[in-house]
This record gives C-alpha cells, sequence and structure tokens, in this order.
C-alpha cells in the first residue's frame, strides 16, 4: 500500500480521538471545578457568558491562522496525520513544521520532496510525537514545585502578584513582539512589525474605549478586533510596499 | 472599566481553593499529562502492529537528535516562563494542548479582563482556566474540521484572506496582548521590551532571550513596586 494511502488510514484518526480526548476530558474537569467554585464566590450566568464570548472571539483569528498554516501539513503528509497532530499535544503547528523536516532529515530524505517514502514518514510519526513528550513530562512532574516557588516569591503579597503576572506576561509577549518587531521582514522583505505595532495600538484603543463608553461587552470583542485590525493593516501595508 | 461586571474584590478563602480546586488540580493534571507523554507512542505503535513498519534506529537517533537539540532548552524555559502567567490548571492544559502564546495566554487574559479580576489572584486562576478550557474545545472541534475539510477550505477563502493569516496574525496578536498588557503598567512594558529587544539585536539565542525577559521584567518590576509602594502615598502602588 502506497504510504500515503496509510497516512490517512482510521489508525491515525483513532490516535488523534484518543489524544483528543484525554486533553478535553482534562479541560472539562479543571473547568467544572473552577466554575463550581467561582459560583460559589458571585460568579452569575451572565458573567459565564461573557467569559465564554471572549474566549471563543478571541480564538477565532489564532484558531483560522493554525488551519491556513496546517494545510502543508495535510497536502505534504496527509489530513489525518495533520488532525493527530495538531488536535492536542503541544500542536503549534509552526514547530510542528521544523520538526517534521528534522524527522525527514534523520530517515536521510527531505520533507515534502519527491524522495519522502513510508520510511521517511514512520519517522515523522515517531520523532513527531516523541519529541513533544518533555513538555508533557515537565509540567506533569513539576508543576506543584512551580506553584510552591510561586508562592515563595509572591510573598503573601496580593498585590506584588498581580504585578509580578503583569510582569511575566508582558515578558514573554514583550519577546514575541520584539521577534517581530527586530526582524521587521518575511521572506519577501516586508515587515511584519507592522502588523504587531497596529495590533498593540488597536488593542490599548480598544480596552480603553470600553471604559470610556462603559461598554464591557466591547472588552470581550477588544482582543479579538485588535488581531483582525492589526493582521489586515500589516497585510495592506505589505501589499502597498511589494508594489 | 465598568463595576458591575467585576466579581466581589475579596479573594477565595485559601482553604476552599486548596482542598476544592488546588489539590484535585494537581493530582488529575498529573495524571492526565504523564498519560499524554505515554500516548505519544501510539500512533507508531499502531502504525507498527497493523503495518509492520518502524523507523530504524538510525533514523530515529538522528531525527530525534535534531528535535531534541530543538525542542530541550523549551522543555524548561517555557514550563518557569509562562507559569506566572497559567497558574496550575492552565499549565497542565496549555502544554497538553499546546498554542499557548498565540492561543491559550490571549483567551487567559480576555477571560480575566472581561471578568473584572485581578491577574495574580485566586479569582484570576479561576476565571483564566474556564477561558483556556473553552479555548481547547473551539480548537480541538474546529482542527478536526479544518483537517477534514482543508481542500474546501482552502478554496472558500480568497489567497489574500489566507496570506493575511498565515503571515501577518500571529504578529498582530503577540502586538495585541502586548498593548493589553502594556495598559496595566506601562512603565513594566518598556523594561520588557527593552529586555526582549536589546539581546535579540545581539542574536541571542530564543530559550536565553526568553526567561532574560519574563524574569528580568519581574526582578526590575519588584525594584519599581518597592521603591513605589515605599515613596507613593497608600493605594497609588497598583499597576
Amino acid at each position: 500500500m502506497d504510504w500515503k494511502q496509510i497516512a490517512n488510514e482510521p489508525w491515525i484518526w483513532i490516535s488523534g480521538f484518543i489524544i483528543a480526548a484525554v486533553a478535553l476530558y482534562q479541560a472539562t474537569f479543571f473547568m467544572m471545578k473552577a466554575l463550581n467554585i467561582m459560583k460559589q464566590n458571585g460568579l452569575d450566568q451572565k458573567q459565564i457568558i461573557g467569559i465564554v464570548r471572549g474566549a471563543t472571539i478571541t480564538s477565532v483569528g489564532p484558531i483560522f491562522a493554525e488551519i491556513f498554516v496546517m494545510v502543508a501539513l495535510v497536502v505534504a503528509l496527509s489530513p489525518g496525520f495533520a488532525w493527530q497532530r495538531e488536535g492536542a499535544a503541544v500542536g503549534s503547528v509552526f514547530t510542528e513544521l521544523v520538526q517534521a523536516s528534522n524527522a525527514a532529515v534523520g530517515a536521510g530524505q527531505e520533507f515534502g520532496a519527491e524522495n519522502f517514502d513510508m520510511l521517511g514518514f514512520s519517522n515523522v510519526v515517531f520523532v513527531m510525537n516523541v519529541a513533544c513528550i518533555g513538555w508533557l513530562l515537565v509540567t506533569g512532574l513539576f508543576t506543584p514545585y512551580l506553584a510552591k516557588a510561586r508562592e515563595k516569591i509572591g510573598g503573601g503579597d496580593h498585590m506584588w502578584l498581580s504585578v509580578l503576572t503583569i510582569c511575566a506576561t508582558l515578558g514573554v509577549f514583550g519577546y514575541y513582539a520584539a521577534t517581530n518587531l527586530v526582524k521587521m521582514k518575511t521572506t519577501a522583505g516586508v515587515p511584519v512589525g507592522i502588523a504587531t505595532i497596529a495590533g498593540a495600538i488597536l488593542a490599548i484603543f480598544f480596552f480603553r474605549l470600553s471604559d470610556w463608553i462603559k461598554s464591557p461587552r466591547l472588552k470581550e470583542w477588544a482582543l479579538g478586533l485588535a488581531m483582525f485590525g492589526g493582521m489586515i493593516i500589516g497585510k495592506l501595508a505589505a501589499d502597498l510596499l511589494l508594489a | 472599566m465598568a463595576t458591575s461586571t467585576h466579581l466581589q474584590a475579596t479573594d477565595i478563602d485559601e482553604v476552599t481553593y486548596e482542598q476544592q480546586f488546588t489539590r484535585p488540580i494537581h493530582i488529575v493534571g498529573r495524571y492526565t499529562n504523564l498519560f499524554g507523554a505515554a500516548l505519544m507512542f501510539l500512533p507508531s505503535l499502531w502504525l507498527y502492529l497493523q503495518y509492520g513498519v518502524f523507523p530504524p534506529t538510525e533514523a530515529i537517533l538522528v531525527g530525534m537528535g535534531l528535535a531534541l537539540t530543538y525542542a530541550v532548552p523549551f522543555y524548561i524555559i517555557e514550563p518557569i516562563s509562562y507559569y506566572p502567567t497559567l497558574g496550575d490548571a492552565g499549565t497542565y492544559m496549555s502544554f497538553f494542548a499546546g498554542n499557548i502564546s498565540n492561543m491559550r495566554l490571549p483567551c487567559a487574559a480576555v477571560a480575566q479582563e472581561v471578568a473584572g479580576v485581578e491577574e495574580g489572584s485566586k479569582k484570576g486562576e479561576l476565571v483564566a482556566t474556564i477561558g483556556i478550557a473553552v479555548s481547547i474545545w473551539l480548537s480541538i472541534i474546529a482542527v478536526f474540521i479544518g483537517a477534514v475539510a482543508t481542500g474546501w477550505i482552502v478554496q472558500v477563502f480568497p489567497p489574500w484572506i489566507q496570506d493575511a493569516f498565515k503571515t501577518y496574525l500571529l504578529p498582530a496578536v503577540f502586538g495585541a496582548v502586548f498593548g493589553q498588557f502594556a495598559l496595566r503598567g506601562f512603565k513594566y512594558a518598556i523594561v520588557a521590551l527593552i529586555l526582549a529587544t536589546l539581546p535579540l539585536l545581539l542574536a541571542w539565542k530564543a530559550y536565553v532571550v526568553i526567561p532574560l525577559a519574563v524574569f528580568g521584567t519581574i526582578l526590575i518590576g519588584r525594584l519599581m513596586y518597592r521603591k513605589g509602594t515605599t515613596q507613593v502615598e497608600e493605594g497609588e502602588g497598583h499597576p
């Protein structure tokens, strides 16, 4: 049987379903626990709907981006494999494409090229899945210790804990924003940093606006709108510069 | 921020939180993530049992060597760096389901903003947990539809839109979340941006720059916070 055919047989789809089912069980269990305790502490139905709506709106853009990039995995390997890898289990498609190339090189082949065969595919399946075990092991074994470390650093000062979390988040996103600002280039030589700057300005504008016009509903949309706006401005700027 | 959406200012009782949330989260989180690690062998095992195909040791060693060179630093750096933002439940879930910086963290941030809870508080962590869990359900369903209907999706969306999403959405996401949190403390945002940009200009590796940006901002933030709380009047030390 051709490797392309094997790569989309039920075994890979079912493997994907099993892994996704565990991730969904975990997410649902945690969410129910969080909802129970929040309901006892004053969270009402309206606020729950607001949180769900906010998370949904914010997810839409990144989900579409993931699906469009996922097309590369679907075309080069198979829809079943793309589902197994992207459904759950550290499935950032950007990392996945790098790891697929590494696995193919390991088999002496090139990912997506003519010489890629069953041997290359089996190595991609092994390497891509097993290489993400590290994150699961580290978080599975050491998360309670991270909690203790945070408590120690926090020292019971709630306001400082809030500042600490804000600083940590700014550090993470400062890094990712800076990578785009520093490069300021795509392969075509276009500054993607414009999208980053536009996203930041729009987010600040929409969150501020929701306070000014006293519209909490706008907060649910703010990040989603800033993402889309930043993306469109980035793309339009690129088109203009390339023209 | 409109006060009507705010949850009560007081945080949740320590003992209740420990018994009803933290303890069960750590137990289930540990077992599911370790079980998830074991499940990563399932596709290769199944491929071998049904079709008799298994990669030769040499191919595995070379492939894993290359893959691990890329991934190992992040096994340690990412959970430590993201933990203060994600919290316990968020860490277990996000490192199982992936797409942390582009999806889980933004959803957690918006959920907290919508609920009007403080970052780093117990309520903040619970609300972030709900936001992250919702995003996991959505992304798994969407990826399944995406995998089944790729051809249709590629046909329906014009190439201009696809290119916009592929190339420009992620940079916009990073800018937008940074902007949102800059509102919570502009002085800390400037520190974070400087600490991330300078080493990147010097072409330092990501596994050095990420912890430097995160822990450097926390450290300088701590100094600024201490200075602020001792110098200004009560209440002005708030981020």
